[in-house]
């Protein structure tokens, strides 16, 4: 009896094993690969027009000393940081406004999806118009409504172009957070808060005894996902500001662009193998401190 | 349905065809030749290579690349950097060649060319020496020439009784101060003088302009010398262009590239323009606000000074991975012919690298102000030609950029680009 079972689980692990096999040769080929061969890389000298020579850490420690990409780290964790916190108080207030029985529920919930359905390329080019100097709908709104008597260069100060993506950030990605969000509350039993409305408990001692502690291990997953995808923005940052004004928007994904084009691969490299790390971590902070496995014991 | 013994021969017949398609695709084409740009200028250079093919007999494959010439760039380095054999044959960028030639992805024409020195000599002179000739090889020919020019409204210098276009920037600051706010009564949106001040590589260009008519510039001696003190009045100027005269729009440092400055001269709101010379034919083309109104010259330059026109365009050159160079470079002399040149120009408006062009009647009837352009072009102005140029031009962009938003003063930012690409030059300046 205990001879078979030991051979039933053996064999099921081996099936599983089997069954995940593709899998994993994708992530090993096209994931773990790239992955390697960039840290790899980022050990050399590899500029089209130069010998190549292995450096060492001589690009990290290149990387520690350049001010132009403490700039950009600065501003991309600055990024992360305000929209990803934006986005999940108002995907939050999305989720729990969606997850009610409104009337029209149905529409809503699409049109919330509209933002998260255009390419990002295409609606960082809407909001380009939309910050446009000359004939930018924000501008024609504020001169026409009186709040400015002539037009603001929305784009013109560190500040504002900081504030501008951070805007178009949050509309694009609000609603990733808000659907993740809706799909953790459905999970919640219903008859949880009516045993709490008989208690007495009111919405907000709802909201934070039960949702927010359930909510948990989902609201970790979209932070995860929302913030591992924010440190790498570059889309959005390329066609909106360039990186402007004045470097003062260059995000890490894009000042490693640059070297790419520019035709030094070992640089461009160890920069990108510092935004990994830095989303890794970042990772494995959510997992550790979103006390993730308690939860979803 | 497919069962038993016969479950493999589906599979198999695909994979025949797939390898006779790959092998029918391959003996189909003789080289490829990778071009960009705009839609329909793409359609003309397919027709182009449609003429060769039939004169020729071979096989030309066109792969479109995208418009945005950053994008162009990264897909040419990508190719090269692995020694892939095609594309056999594409256009460059001006400020890839010194890259391209230096990382010896370029294939010499020296070989080809023989004893026949004479076959470049239709072509500008100036242009050969400053960015194709490499060493001692030359490793590109221009196809499409481009320079910064003036633009101007000649109907409201007449209005207010100015008989020509400035020649100095004083002149065109004066032009602006005194016509700008009367033409603001009816058009507040009016501007005096548009350019291209946005962090991108245009900025560069402009700047290049600027220091070069105050007798600076980027490379002074065969070095990069941007605190050299005529830089300091240039870019001083540009800032208070912005903030000081407010003769330049605010906007003018973060949206203006060349497209938005052409529409804010064509929609009429501005007296003066600095663009290339593309902007001509659309400012004169029907429902244009500014049609008949629009003249050209060269960019004005300091008292002491001389007028600049930074060198752009775009140069065609052979891979050195290539496996047809013969073949690749008939078609480089075919594209460079007379012949294709003038159809360039009068089908694209493309200014020609080849001089003969430019005195063509034909052409000259058609395009008449293209004798004008023949003259800036003599006057033009190289970005330096260095295989590190796009990390200084970046370094460049920051911060002039900067000092244009009023964040750093002009001296300060000249200061700050000249020690960072020093920097740069330690790194990539020695083998």
């Amino acid at each position: 009896m205990g001879r078979s079972e030991d051979s039933s689980t053996r064999r099921e692990i081996r099936d599983a094993y089997i069954f995940n096999l593709p899998l994993m040769l994708f992530a090993a080929v096209f994931i773990l690969l790239p992955v390697v061969g960039t840290l790899i890389t980022s050990l050399f000298r590899d500029v089209t027009y130069l010998p190549g020579k292995f450096l060492g850490l001589a690009n990290y420690k290149r990387l520690l000393l350049d001010v132009s990409f403490w700039q950009s780290a600065r501003f991309t964790l600055l990024f992360v940081l305000v929209s990803v916190s934006i986005e999940l108080v108002l995907g939050m207030l999305f989720a729990l406004t969606l997850n009610e029985a409104i009337p029209g529920r149905g529409l809503l919930r699409v049109a919330v999806l509209i933002p998260w359905a255009i390419p990002i390329a295409i609606s960082a080019r809407i909001w380009e118009l939309i910050y446009s100097y000359d004939f930018g709908v924000l501008n024609f709104l504020v001169t026409h409504v009186g709040l400015a008597n002539s037009p603001v260069n929305w784009l013109g100060t560190s500040t504002g172009a900081f504030f501008a993506l951070v805007l178009s950030d949050v509309w694009k990605s609000t609603p990733f957070m808000a659907i993740i969000l809706m799909a953790g509350l459905s999970t919640i039993p219903r008859d949880l808060y009516q045993q709490a409305m008989v208690d007495g408990a009111n919405f907000i001692q709802r909201f934070f005894r039960i949702t927010l502690p359930l909510l948990r291990p989902v609201i970790v997953v979209a932070l995860l996902f929302r913030t591992i995808d924010a440190i790498r923005i570059f889309d959005l940052v390329y066609v909106l500001t360039g990186g402007g004004p004045g470097g003062s928007t260059n995000s890490l994904s894009l000042y490693a662009f640059r070297y790419y084009v520019n035709g030094d691969f070992g640089y461009g490299s160890a920069i990108s193998v510092l935004v990994f790390l830095l989303a890794s971590l970042l990772a494995v902070l959510y997992i550790r401190f979103g006390k993730f496995t308690e939860v979803a014991r | 349905m497919i069962a038993g013994k016969h479950k493999f021969v589906l599979p198999l017949i695909v994979t025949v065809l797939i390898l006779v398609t790959l092998r029918c695709a391959q003996e189909e084409k003789n080289f490829t030749f990778w071009i960009g740009g705009a839609p329909q200028e793409v359609d003309y250079w397919e027709k182009l290579v449609g003429e060769f093919e039939q004169n020729t007999g071979y096989r030309v494959q066109v792969i479109r690349q995208p418009t945005d010439s950053d994008q162009r760039r990264q897909g040419l380095v990508i190719s090269l950097e692995a020694k892939q054999p095609d594309p056999d044959i594409f256009l460059m960028d001006v400020i890839w060649i010194g890259q391209f030639a230096d990382s010896k992805w370029l294939q010499s024409f020296n070989p080809f060319m023989g004893a026949d020195s004479s076959s470049t000599k239709p072509f500008f002179q100036r242009v050969l020496k400053l960015v194709d000739w490499y060493g001692d090889s030359l490793y590109a020919l221009p196809v499409y020439v481009d320079g910064g020019l003036l633009y101007y409204r000649t109907d409201l210098l007449q209005k207010y009784g100015y008989p020509g276009p400035p020649t100095t920037w004083d002149e065109l600051l004066q032009y602006s101060l005194a016509i700008q706010p009367k033409e603001r009564n009816s058009n507040p949106n009016f501007n005096g003088f548009v350019w291209q001040g946005a962090q991108y590589e245009g900025l560069v260009c402009d700047f290049l302009e600027f220091t070069a008519s105050n007798g600076g510039g980027i490379m002074i001696d065969n070095k990069i010398q941007l605190d050299y003190p005529p830089n300091i009045p240039a870019l001083q100027f540009m800032q208070d262009l912005i903030h000081k005269y407010k003769i330049s729009p605010p906007n003018t440092y973060t949206e203006m590239k060349e497209e938005q400055v052409r529409r804010a001269f064509q929609q009429g709101n501005a007296l003066f323009e600095r663009n290339w010379p593309y902007a001509w034919k659309l400012h004169q083309s029907k429902g244009s606000p500014v049609r008949g109104k629009v003249g050209i010259s060269a960019l004005p330059h300091f008292a002491g000074g001389e007028s600049a026109s930074t060198l752009g365009g775009w140069h065609i050159g052979i891979s050195r991975y290539s496996d047809v160079k013969d073949r690749a470079w008939r078609f480089v002399r075919f594209i460079t012919s007379y012949q294709a040149q003038k159809k360039l120009v009068l089908n694209l408006g493309w200014n020609p690298g080849r001089e003969d062009v430019y005195r063509d009647p034909e052409v000259l009837k058609t395009l008449p102000h293209l004798s004008r352009l023949h003259d800036v072009f003599q006057h033009a102005v190289a970005r330096p030609n260095l295989p590190y140029y796009s990390q200084a031009s970046d370094v460049i962009q920051r911060y002039a950029n900067s000092c244009l938003a009023g964040d750093i003063s002009a001296s300060a930012a000249l200061q700050k680009m000249q020690t960072e690409i020093e920097e740069i030059t330690k790194i990539y300046g020695q083998k």
